[in-house]
């Protein structure tokens, strides 16, 4: 099982690093987001830390969709997905595959994209480390809901209107704890950011258990 | 072929009547004992009368999203239709219940905290919720096959159902201008006069009575649906 999930995720990276648009819309998209909020409230507001770490999760929520739905698009342009899900233990890979390369992935647009917001809007960082810890495991916790949701509404028309409805209410918790536990570690609350990071990781365990539970079941 | 498994004859069709005439008449003793017999409010008179009509609401509502639980388990245990059409019955009676939990609260709020919608935990989760099961019938609608729709429906009704307790517990987790439970209380004995608490469960009962009537009718619906829907394949 562990060889089939990290086989799909190194073919999709290798996918990703040859044609590494997933990577660049996410970014992309986040440092306009950046910069648009400095213009639209004002650079006094932007730099709030519980308004700039919002906005950076949302921002990096509708990049984790628009990665999942890129990743998803090149299966169904090369017509890879029947291959796959027909290969014996192929679903139960496919959805561990494909969360473990996004969650690679989306690192990097986080990574990207918090030094823009970081630079951008010079942000002061009081607990350098608790910041890390919030965005891997923040990261961590997105990628299993989309990852669902975006094989939901796999083939359906108005798909790209269907999986923002769908993923963004069920990450409600997820983005309510990934931007407080941001905002403690900016302002230097090292509690709070280290109690908003285990509910993170109890949000990715939970979430990653169940989509391997019924996923499989999804993909037909 | 499951779809073969069918039965033609069920019970629903003749209890329906029966069901619907103990709903309307529980729901006439309820609104008089909520309109006349309950005592007024000390503190916010009659305007908390409401109580009975939104209370039951969201207590069926989230009763409603734990049967979409339970029959969505179902259709992905067994693929027996019967669960599929249990399913998008309680998701639509659950939708319209939120629906009208969240306009009876905004009634309610108006004279009590002075504005009809306040961003805080509990409607702002309740609303969530309210999003997210439209996007359930949305999933649904957008699917044509009946066996790929339900077994998507029902993956998404599994997950789904993660924000009831959410919702519920809101109150306790973070601070809330909205009132913390009154019934099911960690404390122990429901914070409500003897006579408030007997309206409010004569209410329950009547809603409940409601929802199982719906049920009823919509289950038989969906039911002869995919009736129809085999007979055409």
């Amino acid at each position: 099982m562990i060889d089939r999930v990290a086989l799909v995720a190194t073919r999709e990276l290798r996918a990703e690093r040859r044609q590494p648009d997933g990577v660049v819309a996410a970014v992309t998209f986040i440092a306009v987001l950046v910069l648009l909020e400095s213009l639209v409230v004002g650079p006094q507001i932007a730099r709030d830390a519980d308004v700039a770490s919002a906005l950076f999760w949302l921002a990096l929520a509708f990049a984790t969709i628009l990665a999942t739905m890129r990743s998803f698009d090149r299966e169904l342009e090369d017509d890879a997905l029947e291959g796959l899900v027909a290969l014996p233990g192929g679903r139960d890979a496919l959805f561990g595959g494909k969360v473990l390369s996004l969650t690679i992935v989306l690192l990097l647009v986080a990574a990207i994209g918090g030094l823009l917001s970081l630079v951008l809007l010079d942000l002061p960082v009081a607990l350098p480390l608790h910041l890390i810890v919030v965005v891997l495991l923040g990261v961590l916790a997105l990628p299993p809901i989309v990852v669902v949701d975006v094989v939901l509404a796999l083939r359906l028309r108005a798909r790209a209107a269907l999986v923002p409805i769908l993923a963004l209410p069920v990450l409600v918790p997820q983005l309510v704890a990934a931007t407080r536990g941001t905002s403690a570690a900016l302002s230097g609350d090292a509690v709070g950011a280290l109690s908003w990071a285990g509910l993170l990781f109890a949000f990715a365990v939970v979430y990653t258990v169940i989509g391997l539970t019924i996923v499989p079941a999804a993909i037909e | 072929m499951t779809e073969t498994t069918i039965p033609r004859g069920n019970t629903l069709p003749r209890i329906r009547p029966w069901l619907g005439i103990a709903a309307a008449a529980s729901f006439v003793v309820a609104s008089v004992m909520a309109l006349f017999w309950a005592p007024t409010d000390a503190v916010q008179g009659d305007v908390y009368r409401i109580l009975y009509v939104h209370v039951p609401l969201a207590w069926l509502a989230y009763l409603a999203f734990v049967i979409v639980f339970l029959a969505s388990v179902g259709w992905l245990w067994t693929k027996r239709p019967f669960f599929d059409a249990v399913a998008v019955a309680s998701a639509e009676i659950g939708v319209l219940f939120t629906g009208l939990f969240l306009v009876a609260g905004s009634i309610w709020a108006k004279p009590t905290w002075g504005v009809w919608w306040t961003w805080e935990p509990r409607l702002v989760t309740t609303a969530i919720m309210f999003v997210m099961y439209v996007g359930y019938l949305l999933l649904r609608g957008l699917s044509t096959d009946f066996s790929r729709r339900a077994t998507r429906a029902a993956v998404f009704g599994i997950i789904a159902v993660i924000d009831v307790p959410i919702v519920h517990l809101s109150v306790l987790w973070a601070n809330s201008l909205h009132q913390l439970p009154t019934v099911l209380r960690a404390a122990g004995s429901p914070a409500l006069d003897s006579s408030m608490l007997l309206t409010l469960m004569v209410s329950l009962f009547a809603y409940t009575l409601i929802y199982a009537y719906f049920m009823s009718a919509r289950v038989s619906l969906e039911r002869a649906r995919q009736g129809r829907l085999w007979t055409q394949i």
